[in-house]
């Protein structure tokens, strides 16, 4: 019994000793080559991608990836920047905080001189610092969480719109359609409260009263006690924040309680699963604010045929942002004529009007966009799959 | 009147789970931690097998029954199965060490399901019809009246079974005294296995009929009911298969007066702090009998 006891004190010190090396080896990988990407001015430019390509969001990363890769495709085909080519490293986040540092460690030893990556909000937060002192700009294009550029570093910009812009796209669409009463549902988490709380102080700006705020707890099955109220309550319109799991649940329980409004729900509920769970006929009041994916851009069918012929599949959602995050960093180097840290960044934030799928792009003094690019979305009855309704653009 | 109704929909679920932990604990004295987990491997034993024949969105209830006992018997021989290698060797072991042991079981189930079926939320393929009437001041749909239906028959053949069978005397008299019970000549291990698989079955019964009520399931649906059923069980009395009808029905009501008086965020807060109230001041349960500590 005692010398078992010593061999795992052994082992427990051995690896205690190891993780200390670990972690002192990758400190010293991202301190040593603080300038090593940003000094080079010859040879290819290599852009770095975070992205998840395991996990549960897994699919996503393969979307980013390819947009990304088409772009680079495009601008090598047209000479590259200034005779240089580009080249894009992707490394995977697994949409996981701690596995998301580790692989900003690499892309920085690795020289990468810009960031086009980014999915997970929780897993690109602590990403930030790491590429800030490298001196590395980041062009994210689909991580959303004001969180992102409430530091105020220097090198964040945002080109997928952020919670406020989207909750301004749902208080947009409720004007819109003369609704005065709102409710709004969320779950707690960070994204969710922080969609929910903009939505509330943008309806309120926009003279819409807000019947009941509601928080849920999710993972639990039974909401009744909310489906209760919004069916004494009846909102005209309520605004779902979560995840499509309880979107799902909320959106049948209310229904069957005899709540007869409109729903919307935030871009974390639009997946085709939401229909799933609701169940057939339970969807057609359902509406969503998202951004927008490739089918839904009218004359992108040249791009999508490209992107197959590339992916050898469809494109799916944050492959246009991907593409565009690349072709916005691409035009900010060759604006800079140089891939120093202040002079790109100068040259992102000089961009006017520059042309993407989600509208002409200028950047806010915050670094986000000037336009949300947010949709209404609808879900069509024979598919379950989320489509265009109405692009707010009017 | 709606809140009552609510309650008693969330309380047939938590109590035909809540049967399965006391009963277990009744006999053996352990904690099944696994429980909420087999309840949640009855949910995607339905899934699977309305998959594999490719069933879908056809709401029949003949069809639900079908599926549904085929998942009992399904999750009641897993919980046999859990039993002989997890818990019986170390019968004789200290309690803590089963009490860690069925938690290990638990995590084993949730993440292979999570491997086998992915971590994402499936939604289950057959419905209950829940086209609504309003009814003495309550909105009644057809799917809670099939389930309240549904439990109330599987908890009237289990106390039948444990009242007037051989089998239900037998686990009485392991449950008031293992040892003497053996020396009267009952095989104590098949008991034991006999009541893993009543247990387990009516978990597994009542996760099929949420699959269908819900429509949602998902590996760690199992987590949080099973904590209720266990507050469910200590409410009414652990050990005491009256006391987990009585215990889930009202831990139901509870939560549904209780999200509906303090807001949903606050109805497992408002649960749990009962469990907390009832270890405190009436740790046997409202209807458990005061066990004199045989040492």
């Amino acid at each position: 019994m005692k010398t078992r006891t010593q061999r795992t004190r052994q082992i427990l010190a051995l690896a205690a000793a190891t993780g200390v090396l670990l972690a002192a080896a990758g400190c010293s990988g991202g301190l040593g080559s603080d300038d090593g990407g940003g000094a080079d001015q010859s040879g290819t430019i290599k852009l770095g991608m975070l992205a998840p390509f395991s996990g549960s969001e897994s699919a996503f990363g393969e979307y980013m990836q390819n947009g990304a890769q088409l772009a680079i495709d495009e601008i090598n085909a047209d000479g590259g920047i200034d005779g240089r080519k580009l080249e894009l490293q992707v490394e995977d986040d697994a949409c996981d905080a701690t596995a998301a540092v580790s692989a900003a460690n690499k892309l920085v030893t690795e020289g990468v001189v810009a960031s086009v990556g980014g999915y997970c909000s929780g897993a690109t937060l602590p990403t930030l610092p790491i590429f800030d002192e490298a001196g590395i700009p980041m062009v994210i294009p689909a991580a959303n969480s004001n969180e992102l550029v409430k530091q105020g570093l220097p090198g964040v910009f945002l080109i997928n719109g952020t919670g406020t812009q989207q909750a301004a796209a749902a208080v947009a669409y409720a004007e819109k359609s003369g609704m005065k009463s709102v409710a709004v549902i969320d779950d707690a988490t960070a994204y969710s409260a922080d969609l929910a709380a903009s939505f509330v102080t943008q309806a309120t700006e926009a003279g819409l009263s807000v019947s009941f705020e509601a928080t849920v707890t999710p993972g639990e099955n039974d909401y009744a006690a909310v489906a209760t109220q919004l069916a004494s309550e009846k909102p005209e319109l309520v605004y779902w924040t979560g995840y499509y799991q309880e979107g799902g649940l909320i959106v049948r329980q209310a229904t069957d309680a005899g709540y007869a409004g409109a729903f919307l729900v935030g871009d974390g509920s639009v997946d085709a699963k939401f229909a799933e769970i609701a169940g057939d006929g339970y969807t057609d009041n359902v509406l969503g604010t998202f951004t927008q994916t490739p089918d839904m851009i009218e004359g992108a069918d040249a791009w999508i045929a490209d992107y197959e012929k590339l992916a050898g599949a469809a494109p799916g959602p944050y492959s246009t942002q991907s593409y565009d995050a690349v072709r916005v960093i691409a035009q900010a180097i060759e604006d800079a004529g140089s891939t120093e840290f202040d002079e790109v960044v100068a040259a992102l934030e000089g961009l006017k009007d520059f042309d993407t799928f989600a509208g002409p792009l200028t950047f806010t003094k915050d670094h986000t966009l000037s336009g949300g690019g947010f949709v209404i979305v609808g879900i069509d009855p024979a598919s379950g799959a989320f489509i265009l309704e109405d692009d707010l653009q009017d | 009147m709606q809140l009552i109704w609510n309650g008693l929909i969330v309380g047939s679920f938590y109590a035909l789970v809540a049967l399965g932990y006391s009963m277990v604990y009744g006999i053996i004295k352990l904690l099944n931690f696994a429980h909420g987990d087999i309840y949640m491997l009855g949910a995607f034993t339905g899934f699977a097998t309305l998959s594999a024949f490719g069933i879908s969105s056809e709401s029949s209830i003949p069809l639900l029954l079908v599926i549904m006992l085929l998942s009992m018997v399904t999750t009641g021989l897993i919980g046999v199965g859990i039993e002989r290698i997890a818990y019986r060797p170390l019968r004789r072991s200290p309690r803590l060490a089963v009490l860690i042991t069925a938690i290990g079981v638990s995590f084993t189930l949730e993440y292979a399901v999570r491997q086998i079926f992915g971590p994402n939320p499936e939604a289950f393929p057959v419905r209950l019809e829940s086209s609504g009437f309003d009814f003495a001041g309550m909105r009644i749909t057809a799917a809670q009246i099939v389930l309240v239906i549904i439990a109330g028959v599987l908890m009237l053949v289990l106390a039948h079974v444990v009242e007037r069978t051989r089998q239900g005397r037998a686990m009485r008299a392991i449950a008031l005294d293992p040892q003497g019970a053996q020396l009267m000549g009952i095989n104590v291990n098949r008991v034991i296995a006999t009541v893993f698989f009543i247990g387990s079955a009516l978990a597994g019964a009542a996760g099929v009929m949420a699959g269908a009520y819900y429509g949602s399931i998902d590996f760690l649906m199992g987590f949080m009911i099973g904590l209720k059923a266990f507050t469910a069980a200590v409410i009414g009395g652990i050990g005491n298969l009256y006391g987990a009808m009585l215990g889930g029905l009202l831990l139901g009501m509870l939560e549904s007066f209780g999200s509906a008086w303090f807001g949903g965020e606050w109805r497992d807060v408002f649960s749990f702090a009962f469990l907390i109230l009832f270890l405190t001041f009436k740790p046997t349960g409202l209807l458990g009998a005061r066990v004199v500590e045989r040492m």
